[in-house]
């Protein structure tokens, strides 16, 4: 544990290393994490409290070795205690499935990463209304029911919408990564 | 190796996901779907993916931010009033917002206000700018702004900066030359190095060392400056201090200042008067006119030679440039030649490459006076070219003021249309630099429509942000395919570097009609889209059909830029 009053030079320098290695994985671990997690707001929660703990390890990390897959180890062991406190929320994975997720998603970093980069040219391909919707249902505290009362809408065809988008935009990732695939 | 796809889900296995996704989920379609889940390797295969696009949606409104509420919120609420109306439903962008989180908690952690990932603002639909972190941090908004650099040395630790530069809550230091500070308050404060200033406010500083001069005119009278143990108010006008180990001497140059001196009473100091302040002992009325305090306005006949001293620099490295055989075409937007033609400057001359300008106005560039420069404001504005030939390689550089980032995609230089070779140079809204080649566009893609075609963009990391509002950049982007590369610059750094993937490679390049600060023959006609002025100004532009490396970036940097 580091000295929480002071820290030397030496101990900002390893803060710096290691937020630029964080801040580097970030969207990684954010992923992996998402597919454990019932929602977001558990996703950000959880990557907080890995960066935590990996912040606390860094000692213990060996910078000839692959940084994400350590971080996952951490990443996992922290979803699986935050399942625990959340075990009774009714949207959290059992911890068996869980597992199952985390062994599998930590094999998958560099896929997720080129799927990324095809989510966002079919973003970008995307009509301006369409991407604009998208914005405002994924803005933090946006209230889905509150919005689509206010559009005179109900949250049903809201999220009917928001479903349908959500799908293209898989079909359009998935067309890109499946022509890669018969590429390579 | 087969390969699991959303549709080759059932019906009910989709529904599920999308239910869980969304919260509503019955408690036995989840058990149900978590039993699938065991079985089925292709679901999970599936749900990750699925998921991890949900994820990057979330995170990509950090990413993006919001424009603008109002057209953000339009296609779904048309029907309805301006949404700052509305309470319960803030649009607000909260741009690196892990990062905050992150660092917030390891702040709290750590119980330092280490919170320099953290120093980004936010923007609130009031439009009043919020800055989040503590300590020393400079904020992305101040409250003074540089006005005046002379002869400046930066302590050794301390940030150096430039003229425009804003500051907010932090200590500036100077170890020698004179600097001149503009509160947002109005008080003016010229100091001389070395010295250390803590910047406290708008209406309030301390200088803990150093000599300084006060300009306060009756807009900001009440501004207070510290001296150790002692606060003098201002009352009107003019007044000099000096701080030289902890001992103090104030005097009045004009107008007259309160001064209160340990625990004494205060004193009204009037024009002339002057007073000693011992840190220990009391203050004494000492003789006036013995020392000089700082003064700008010697250095303003300076100011104005040195700029004109840089015009003269570059316009001989103008012509020097202009005779590099790698430039494609070069612009320089001074008035001259035909009304609506900017003349490519490339020697040996060919008129063939004279750019048209459409609506963009002739303005002030970079220097006031002496350099001419074109904004491309208004929605229209735009200089045509027409590009002939073939290349292998690009390398954009230009000199540009961006005012504000309006557009989703604010253009540099765009290839009309988006053919297979022709490059898009652009900032997004977000401040990040990009850069793009059409690698393919007869490749097909079925889902979506619009598709631009096979490419890929290349982005910096955001080098622009509100703050630097009207400061001139020295931007420059390459792309490389010989080495594989496309690399960004921002005032002769190179700030990224990204890897041309076999995928994406592409070497035979080309650029035909195009356009300077803005983007002709969009394929799409859906206004936000397609509208992509830069809104701000370029004084210089070139365009050069080989791959430059760092030094020669640097130098064309160096060659050309202002020394204030």
């Amino acid at each position: 544990m580091p000295n929480t009053d002071e820290l030397s030079s030496g101990e900002d320098e390893r803060y710096e290393t290691f937020v630029a290695r964080f801040a580097h994985y970030e969207p990684d671990l954010r992923r992996f994490l998402r597919s454990l997690l019932p929602t977001a707001v558990d996703t950000d929660e959880v990557l907080q409290q890995t960066a935590i703990v990996i912040w606390r390890k860094f000692d213990q990390y060996d910078p000839e070795t692959n940084f994400m897959k350590w971080a996952c180890v951490i990443a996992r062991f922290e979803a699986l205690a935050y399942r625990r406190k959340m075990a009774r929320d009714r949207l959290v994975f059992r911890e068996d499935v869980l597992e199952l997720m985390a062994d599998e998603g930590a094999g998958e970093i560099s896929e997720r990463r080129v799927e990324h980069e095809a989510l966002e040219s079919c973003l970008l391909a995307m009509p301006e209304k369409q991407r604009q919707f998208l914005t405002l249902a994924y803005t933090p505290g946006v209230k889905v029911k509150e919005l689509a009362e206010e559009a005179g809408s109900t949250a049903a065809a809201f999220y009917m919408r928001l479903k349908r988008l959500r799908h293209q935009l898989m079909r359009c990732v998935e067309a890109k990564m499946e022509w890669e695939e018969a590429r390579e | 190796m087969s390969f699991d796809t959303f549709k080759d889900l059932s019906g009910e296995e989709q529904e599920w996901v999308d239910a869980w996704v969304d919260g509503t989920i019955e408690e036995a379609d989840f058990e149900r779907l978590q039993d699938r889940m065991i079985e089925s390797a292709a679901l999970r295969a599936v749900m990750r993916r699925y998921l991890a696009i949900d994820s990057a949606l979330q995170s990509r409104e950090a990413d993006l931010g919001i424009l603008d509420q109002d057209s953000a919120a339009g296609p779904w609420l048309e029907s309805r009033e301006p949404r700052g109306s509305a309470p319960d439903a803030k649009v607000i962008a909260f741009p690196y917002r892990t990062a905050f989180a992150l660092a917030a908690g390891l702040a709290l952690l750590l119980g330092v206000g280490a919170l320099f990932l953290a120093t980004k603002s936010q923007t609130e639909p009031g439009g009043e700018e919020i800055v989040h972190g503590s300590g020393e941090e400079p904020s992305a908004r101040g409250f003074a702004v540089i006005s005046g650099l002379f002869d400046v040395e930066w302590a050794e630790g301390a940030s150096p900066h430039r003229e425009g530069d804003t500051l907010g809550s932090e200590v500036f230091r100077l170890a020698g030359g004179t600097a001149e500070i503009q509160f947002f308050s109005g008080a003016v404060m010229t100091v001389e190095g070395p010295s250390e200033i803590e910047m406290k406010s708008a209406w309030e500083a301390e200088c803990r060392r150093g000599a300084v001069r006060m300009s306060v005119p009756p807009a900001a009278r009440g501004f207070r400056l510290h001296a150790p143990e002692t606060e003098i108010v201002d009352l009107g006008t003019e007044f000099g201090l000096v701080v030289k180990e902890g001992e103090s001497h104030v005097e009045v140059i004009d107008g007259e200042i309160s001064v209160r001196h340990r625990d004494a009473e205060e004193t009204i100091l009037e024009k002339g008067d002057a007073l000693g302040l011992q840190a220990e002992g009391r203050a004494v009325e000492v003789p006036n006119g013995r020392i000089s305090f700082p003064d700008a306005s010697k250095f303003s006949g300076r100011a104005l030679e040195e700029q004109r001293a840089d015009f003269e620099r570059w316009q001989s490295h103008r012509q020097a440039l202009a005779r590099d055989e790698r430039l494609i075409a070069y612009y320089t937007f001074d008035r001259q030649g035909r009304k609506g033609l900017v003349p490519n400057l490339t020697v040996p001359r060919n008129a063939e490459l004279d750019g048209a300008v459409v609506l963009a106005e002739p303005v002030d560039g970079r220097w006031t006076g002496l350099k001419e420069a074109l904004e491309f404001r208004r929605p229209g504005s735009r200089v045509r070219v027409n590009v002939p030939g073939e290349f292998s390689a690009f390398t954009f550089v230009a000199w540009v003021r961006i005012d504000s980032l309006d557009r989703w995609y604010n253009a540099l230089f765009m290839g009309d249309g988006y053919e297979t070779g022709e490059p898009h140079w652009q900032i997004r809204d977000d401040g990040k630099m990009m850069l793009s080649v059409m690698v393919d566009d007869t490749r097909p893609n079925p889902y979506v429509s619009n598709d631009a075609g096979f490419h890929r963009v290349y982005f910096s990391p955001p080098m622009w942000d509100p703050s630097m509002s009207g400061q001139w950049l020295h931007l420059a982007s390459v792309f490389d395919p010989e080495n594989r590369a496309v690399s960004h610059y921002v005032d002769g750094k190179r700030i990224h570097r990204q890897e041309i993937e076999d995928r994406f490679f592409i070497d035979t390049l080309r650029i035909g009609n195009g356009e300077i600060g803005n983007w002709g023959e969009p394929f799409r006609e859906d206004p936000v889209f397609a509208i992509r002025n830069l809104n701000g100004r370029m004084d210089e532009i070139a365009l050069f059909g080989a791959a430059l490396p760092d030094e020669e970036i640097r130098e064309l940097y160096e060659r050309s830029r202002s020394s204030r």
